[in-house]
């Protein structure tokens, strides 16, 4: 008999998601993915001035805020008729790089590899490594103290486990040797943003404040210091577990889903953006033997509400979507619409790049007899932040060489002021994946604004057609052989690197006793 | 500089020890109404003078991305909303390890690494700043960028007690 189990709240993601799976024989025999958090924010910017919408579209993601500032003022580009200059994308590249080199680590380090190495083996070290003697010592004194979190594992060691003690503790030293790399790779952000969380400096037309030479040099420096993390620490340690431990899972491809793939392209490496450092490309059904590319067209991008708590409606293009929620809707699961390419689910992401990109590691991989599923995605996250941290200094040596000529331009300000009606849209692809900001203008003022995130794609109800969502489907069939431990489950899950974090921020103690501390 | 000129610093301890440094941390959404108190009230303290070891951030809903600025606090003073259900545009103040010793333990928000956890990662790779949370009863988390007023005419309250509690020695 079928076995329903329910995971609420998937932790160490960011944001709220709820996943019920329902359990026949030890695997997945069906899955539901509900975001439950309400989030239409794109309501707020109905009648204000187009250009707050890339300082209020910050605002929408607790994570992710200089890429949906990004996506906005691309959008705004094209709508205002704005043509950012060379040296203006070049610092947009930058912004966007550093977001990688921060992303990426933290997801493999802090908010995955719990779900792979069993932390208690810690205490079983022998070796004589006096940094690493540290590090049990540490562990094992908040053990005692019964202090474990965020360290604790939610789920009991399975059999895919690492419980070896030797590579368990230098993972855990590299978990916090990662902490403290991101802690400095906030910064480098910030270096031209102005300021850290919530960027100031991309705005329609390019960004707002003049890069010096100082910048750079500092950029650089910190760059230095990333770049020898990620190629002496964080690679290496994804490939050993990768290509070891966790071998027997890359080759079961737990976590595949429907094998369709999406990326809208990003990074322009020239200046009239013909070239991309990742490619844009859909892919439907992946057959590694003869990998067939299709171009990207927007306009064949749908939303489905049906199993949403939305106002029923047909599935409608992006520029017309609108917010209105029906919380009593029959058969609705949540609140993240549904969306699909030509009707169909697809995976957007590091996996989706990568294969988009025709990456030759990747490829590799696959080669070998890696399925594309939950483990490639961690390889491919890998990979292109090498190629992010390579292009960031490339990017940083043109910066160089352009701010000393005559006329050096970050921005265009011939197309600062609004058109009276415009319609836009703009599209990155942030560490998760492929993000679209739709606007239109009439009078000056936006009059609809819609954007699709990454997670919305992945983390998709069902649609009309009742197709899952990449999320769902990646679910199906997955080993879980004891239903009160679906490690495999989070597995998945946590692999998409999970971000419905846009909204609440609310400190929401479990009970009442809180009461005891007000003072006025 | 003569070599007679003195050096001062804020400090009782002496000219070999550097002050404390003060991190005053204002978080929450500003497009969900009272969410975003921590917000305002910090991009009101930003504009008022204080010592040099004293720095207002604005943290928006960061996360984990705020370990940067926690690791190089001794002292951290959070302003976020707290939602503890008594009545409106109450304050509340609490030292975190106060809270870590209530019976069913303190987890933060529907922000799954949350304010709080970081605070408590932040440990391993270093310190722990001792941290204060003025925390503020929410009215309404509707989606709006404006604080409703029971809540907006607290705003100056709050900044009395967050000043109140830069000066309080620990």
């Amino acid at each position: 008999m079928a076995k329903k189990i329910t995971i609420d709240p998937v932790t160490r993601i960011e944001g709220h998601l709820k996943i019920e799976v329902e359990i026949e024989n030890g695997k997945v025999k069906n899955a539901w993915s509900s975001g439950t958090m309400a989030r239409g924010f794109e309501a707020l910017l109905t009648g204000k001035d187009p250009r707050d919408a890339s300082y209020v579209t910050s605002r929408f993601c607790g994570v992710c805020y200089s890429v949906h500032q990004l996506a906005s003022s691309r959008a705004l580009d094209a709508a205002f008729g704005a043509k950012v200059p060379w040296g203006g994308n070049l610092i947009r590249n930058l912004v966007m790089g550093a977001e990688y080199i921060y992303d990426h680590p933290l997801h493999f380090y802090q908010l995955s590899a719990l779900d792979y190495i069993d932390i208690m083996a810690i205490a079983d070290y022998k070796g004589n490594d006096k940094d690493l003697l540290a590090v049990k010592d540490k562990i094992v004194s908040l053990v005692k103290a019964k202090d474990t979190y965020p360290l604790t594992p939610r789920y009991e060691p399975d059999e895919f486990t690492v419980k070896d003690p030797d590579i368990v503790i230098s993972a855990v030293s590299h978990y916090l040797k990662a902490l403290k790399m991101h802690a400095k790779a906030r910064n480098m952000g910030a270096i031209w943003g102005g300021r850290t969380p919530h960027y100031q400096n991309i705005v329609v037309g390019g960004v707002t404040s003049f890069p010096d030479i100082n910048q750079v040099a500092r950029f650089r420096s910190m760059l230095d210091e990333q770049a020898k993390f990620i190629s002496e620490i964080y690679i290496p340690d994804v490939l050993a577990f990768g290509t070891g431990p966790l071998w027997p899972l890359a080759q079961m491809g737990i976590g595949g889903g429907h094998h369709n793939y999406m990326s809208y392209g990003d990074f322009q490496l020239d200046k009239d953006g013909k070239k991309l450092l990742f490619p844009a490309g859909v892919m439907k059904g992946l057959n590694p033997a003869d990998i067939k590319i299709d171009t990207v067209i927007p306009e064949r991008i749908t939303e489905s509400v049906k199993y949403a708590w939305y106002k029923e409606n047909k599935p409608v293009h992006p520029y017309n979507g609108e917010q209105i929620f029906n919380l009593d809707k029959k058969n609705a699961y949540s609140f993240v619409k549904a969306p699909r390419y030509e009707g169909t689910a697809m995976e957007v992401g590091p996996l989706a790049r990568m294969i988009i990109a025709k990456n030759s590691d990747i490829l590799a991989l696959v080669e070998k007899g890696a399925k594309p599923g939950a483990v490639a995605r961690h390889a491919a996250r890998a990979i292109e932040t090498k190629m992010v941290v390579d292009a960031c200094y490339h990017w940083l040596d043109q910066l160089q060489t352009e701010m000393t000529k005559p006329g050096f331009k970050i921005h265009d300000t011939e197309h600062w002021d609004p058109p009276s009606s415009g319609m836009g849209a703009g599209f990155s692809e942030p560490p998760r994946g492929a993000l679209g900001h739709w606007i239109r203008i009439r009078d000056k003022k936006i009059e609809n604004y819609q954007a699709v995130v990454p997670s919305t794609w992945n983390a998709s109800p069902r649609c009309d057609n009742g197709v899952r969502g990449q999320y769902e489907e990646s679910l199906i069939g997955a080993p879980v052989p004891d239903p009160k431990n679906p490690v495999n489950v989070v597995r998945i899950i946590r692999s998409f690197d999970p971000c419905l974090a846009c909204a609440i921020h609310v400190i929401d103690p479990q009970d009442n006793q809180i009461r005891k501390f007000i003072i006025e | 500089m003569k070599k007679t000129e003195k050096v001062y610093t804020t400090t009782e301890g002496g000219d070999n020890v550097s002050p404390k440094k003060i991190v005053v941390l204002g978080v929450g959404n500003i497009l969900l109404s009272d969410e975003g108190i921590g917000v305002h009230v910090a991009n009101e303290l930003i504009q008022m003078k204080f010592p040099p070891e004293v720095t207002v951030v604005e943290g928006g809903t960061d996360g984990f991305r705020l370990l940067n600025i926690i690791t190089e606090a001794d002292r951290l003073i959070v302003i976020d909303a707290v939602r503890g259900h008594a009545s409106p545009g109450s304050i509340y103040r609490f030292d975190i390890d106060e809270v870590r010793n209530v019976p069913s333990g303190f987890k933060t928000s529907v922000h799954q690494i949350g304010i709080l956890e970081v605070i408590d990662l932040s440990v391993l790779i270093g310190k722990r700043p001792s941290t204060t949370v003025i925390g503020i009863e929410p009215k309404s988390l509707e989606m709006s960028m404006e604080l409703s007023p029971e809540i907006r005419d607290k705003v100056p309250k709050i900044i009395e007690l967050v000043i109140e509690e830069i000066h309080r020695p620990v």
